[in-house]
């Protein structure tokens, strides 16, 4: 009988507290005199026996639960469900806490941010009740909707861990067709790839994500993982990160440093470089070469594609911005109709990194076009750093990192970030009824944007105008 | 008195004392909204406000903000578009509130007087107070309350005229008599909380009780899965109808279902598969717990789904024969007649009716004993601070609040009749991001 060696895919998670304190998200203030003449009267109205009833607290959470009640709040406990201050309005004060609304930037909000930190802590789906609390819709990520099915299910196993979806792509070169020879050898070009389980690679290499910890956090999570972090040669080489799960990135006067580095799986040339891509192509036979750019719609992409280039890693700002203050959204749905017009968009894999922050960026990159992300600034969100002020410019912002922090708890935290997020794109493959993340690949027809939508429906209202 | 109750009773009357007395305190204006209350969609006025409508049954005068969010798109970008006062309807018209909701000419005639009935919250996700709450209060105003997909209390049965019974993936209570029971039998297909990813009460809530409703085992969590294992097609699903059919022959159907976008179809499908009402249930509402994810991404939300399937309807000469309810974030008597307006013929309320009883919207519901008002829990101490009776008068005052509205606003748009606004977009004024309400 043969044996079976499948084994469902799985990312092993761990409850990875914060190592640095962080700011709650609500204060609680209690007027102290207030609240001990309310005791008092009290024990005056129940009797000094009834002190179950005195002593019973307007809070199932544990905010007044220490051992001196309301006199010393602890917010850290606090939920924001407000029926303390429902019930006693008069000497309880629930508010946002303001330093938690400074984490992250303008971007990377703190309600992104409070997110992204249940999710690296805890590596499973948020879930909470009481429907949707932002805003309507909006520009970029937020102006697109996906679709789902009614009765299309990728199986009939159901949901929660027991259907497969497998979440697994190829980075590399795929022929669109085979040729053979007259004794059925094939001839000619043969697929070369990399694949990694999930649509999800790390991208430490902007120079404001120089550091250490960072570097090796990526490089241990994604060896767990299996995917890839990519990382400038210099920390490769510094801390010795190489391996199957670390994408060099290099840059022109490199080729010396290069001379010592196993043969990676897959290196990145930092911008276009005919003699760095010569010499990458000598030395390393086998592996696939990356190029690194802004996101472009120009033709020389399909120039780069015929010297031999058939992965892609192009960028916008942490904001998904690019010099010209075009969104993210729409530079993948640009860049990937350059190679689709070409008729070379199965030969080629794109990666995209900038202003995917949330899991729910994930699916929608996919759809509008990219074969998967490369999470940057989240990266940092997950090991606690903090940004100082507006962060956008890949070059020049400044985060600031824990003193703690250490690539054991780092790189635990990076693994839940993985798992939540595939899990959570499990559940959006689930609803859409598609069973594969590589079907998913530029299926704008199972995604809804704001504007066509809108326009359909207010169509007639009074003052309406298409955009 | 109090020497003949115990700690638990005195605690529990202690708190309900000071919970309520606190609602009023905000919503009559001696305290303004806290700091930590609200979001874009539910704003703290818009919370207060229906607090003040629960206790009052009138809108507030006081300044709150009762009728818009500040969500930036859908509802809260559109303002209904009245007429000059001299084309107004005279005070001494009645207007008439009721909708049909059967339009096929053959089985039971249903009216209900306001376009609004209960949408499905299971027992489980919320206590049998709060489910009791809502039966009265249909009862009292003569239209439904779906069960949703948990079972059916026997201390509902005397409400059973004013109750649909909900049939979904995991047929979880759903038995026999409970279809027999019911004049209104719901499929849920999919809700808008979670389109695409079944139901999932969290184990905590599954007690002895609730689990021996649902014939389960307590304290396990239970997954209704998504979807219907035996529905592959609308013939498949029209065999469900049937099923419905032979069990309780007089029963009206609707059909419960969420926003893709090929909404418009799924709603013509339904029709044609027997429906007599199609429930479409946008994305942005939904009181259970739900992958933050799926809130508000999947599926569309339900100002953009209404006015598609209002318009393939028509086309496909058969919107006058099936009674389409919309759910899924309308909040207020404004957001009822800008749906309606947008081809609805009335809503399906949920979040709205929770408010009315307290809801912060915290989000919490599904944490640990669940909600700390005593909406969506069953924890034996919590779920006394919801009393039938009172509750029930909170929703009625809402409801009769949401009436006194849509009369106004249909007077106002020279109107007589909740049905003649159906699909009417002329009567809406759409005022962007920052404009200016009338």
């Amino acid at each position: 009988m043969n044996q079976i060696n499948f084994t469902r895919y799985h990312i092993k998670t761990k409850s990875a507290p914060d190592i640095e304190k962080w700011p709650t998200r609500f204060n609680v203030q209690v007027g102290k005199i207030e609240l001990a003449m309310f005791l008092i009267k009290e024990v005056l109205h129940y009797g000094p026996f009834k002190h179950q009833v005195i002593l019973s607290r307007p809070c199932i959470y544990g905010v007044f639960s220490g051992p001196i009640g309301g006199f010393a709040p602890r917010p850290q406990h606090c939920v924001g469900c407000l029926r303390c201050t429902t019930e006693f309005p008069e000497y309880i004060t629930v508010s946002p806490n303001p330093d938690r609304r400074k984490l992250g930037d303008s971007y990377f909000t703190s309600n992104f941010v409070d997110t992204l930190s249940y999710e690296v802590e805890e590596g499973s789906i948020p879930v909470k009740g009481a429907g949707y609390r932002g805003k309507f819709g909006g520009e970029g990520w937020d102006g697109m909707w996906t679709d789902m099915s009614e009765i299309v299910r990728p199986t009939r196993d159901g949901i929660h861990g027991r259907e497969f979806i497998s979440t697994s792509i190829d980075i590399g070169y795929r022929p669109n067709f085979l040729t053979f020879d007259d004794a059925g050898q094939p001839v000619g070009a043969t697929p070369n790839v990399v694949s990694i389980p999930l649509p999800m690679l790390f991208d430490v290499a902007s120079p404001s994500m120089a550091n250490a910890e960072l570097w090796k956090s990526a490089a241990l999570a994604m060896n767990e993982i299996g995917s890839l972090a990519v990382i400038p040669l210099d920390g490769v080489i510094q801390h010795g990160l190489h391996g199957d799960h670390v994408v060099p990135l290099v840059n022109a006067g490199d080729e010396e440093k290069l001379a010592s580095l196993p043969s990676p799986r897959l290196i990145q040339l930092n911008g276009w470089n005919e003699a760095l891509y010569d010499f990458l192509s000598q030395k390393f036979p086998d592996t696939l070469i990356s190029l690194r750019l802004p996101f472009s719609t120009s033709e020389e992409l399909l120039e780069y594609a015929k010297k031999g280039i058939h992965v892609f890693h192009f960028f916008a700002d942490f904001h998904g911005r690019n010099p010209e203050d075009q969104f993210v959204l729409e530079l993948i749905r640009e860049t990937h109709a350059v190679f689709v017009k070409a008729g070379i968009r199965e030969e080629v894999t794109l990666l995209g990194s900038g202003g995917m922050i949330a899991a729910e960026h994930m699916p929608k990159a996919i759809l509008c076009g990219l074969d998967a992300i490369a999470l940057d600034t989240p990266l940092v969100v997950a090991l606690q750093g903090k940004f100082d002020g507006e962060c956008a410019d890949r070059e020049k912002s400044r985060f600031t990192f824990p003193k703690k922090l250490n690539s054991k708890w780092g790189k635990q935290r990076l693994m839940n970030l993985a798992a939540s997020w595939r899990d959570q794109l499990l559940e959006i493959s689930g609803a859409m009824g598609i069973r594969e993340t590589r079907r998913m690949r530029g299926e704008m027809g199972r995604a809804m944007l704001m504007s066509t939508l809108e326009a359909e429906a207010f169509d007639g209202v009074v003052g309406y105008e298409r955009a | 008195m109090s020497a003949h109750k115990t700690q638990e009773q005195l605690i529990v009357e202690k708190h309900i004392k000071t919970i309520h007395a606190g609602y009023n305190k905000r919503a009559d204006g001696f305290f303004p909204p806290s700091p930590a209350m609200g979001d874009f969609r539910w704003t703290a006025d818009l919370i207060i406000s229906t607090y003040y409508q629960a206790e009052h049954g009138h809108p507030p005068e006081n300044g709150l903000e009762y009728r818009v969010g500040k969500s930036e798109g859908g509802f809260d970008v559109l303002d209904i578009n009245f007429l000059p006062e001299d084309q107004w309807t005279p005070e001494e018209v009645e207007i008439d509130l009721s909708i049909p909701l059967n339009k096929r000419g053959v089985g039971q005639e249903i009216e209900i007087p306001i376009p609004i009935y209960g949408g499905g919250m299971s027992y489980g996700s919320i206590s049998e107070q709060v489910m009791q709450a809502r039966a009265k209060a249909a009862q009292k105003w003569k239209t439904f309350f779906s069960t949703g997909e948990g079972g059916y209390p026997s201390s509902l049965v005397p409400y059973k005229d004013h109750i649909i019974t909900q049939v979904a993936t995991g047929m979880f209570g759903v038995r026999e008599e409970t279809i027999k029971h019911a004049r209104i039998v719901e499929f849920k297909y999919a809700q808008g909380a979670k389109p695409g990813l079944g139901g999932h009460l969290l184990g905590d809530k599954a007690t002895s009780t609730v689990a021996e409703l649902r014939e389960s085992v307590p304290w396990v969590s239970l997954f209704s899965p998504f979807p219907f294992h035996s529905v592959y097609s609308v013939e498949d699903h029209r065999k469900h109808v049937d099923w419905i059919k032979t069990t309780n022959p007089t029963a009206l159907v609707s059909v419960k279902v969420s926003t893709p976008t090929d909404v418009d179809m799924v709603a013509v499908g339904s029709y044609y598969a027997g429906a007599n009402i199609v429930h479409l249930d946008g994305s942005y509402g939904g009181t259970g717990a739900a992958p933050e994810i799926a809130k508000k991404n999947i599926a569309m939300p339900i100002e953009f789904a209404v006015p598609k399937v209002h318009k393939y309807l028509a086309s496909e000469n058969i919107r006058d024969e099936v009674t389409v309810m919309a759910s899924g974030g309308v909040r207020t008597a404004y957001d009822i007649a800008k749906i309606i307006a947008l081809g609805a013929d009335g809503v399906v309320m949920g979040t709205s009716e929770l408010v009315a009883l307290g809801c912060t919207r915290c989000s919490n519901c599904e944490r640990g004993r669940g909600c700390t008002y005593g909406l969506t829990t069953t924890d034996p101490l919590l779920s006394q601070f919801v009393e039938p009776d009172w509750g029930a008068e909170r929703i009625s005052k809402l409801y009769a609040s949401f009436a006194l509205q849509l009369k106004d606003i249909l007077r106002k748009l020279g109107l007589k009749n909740i049905r003649e606004l159906r699909g009417r977009k002329d009567l809406l004024r759409y005022i962007g991001n920052n404009a200016k309400r009338v």
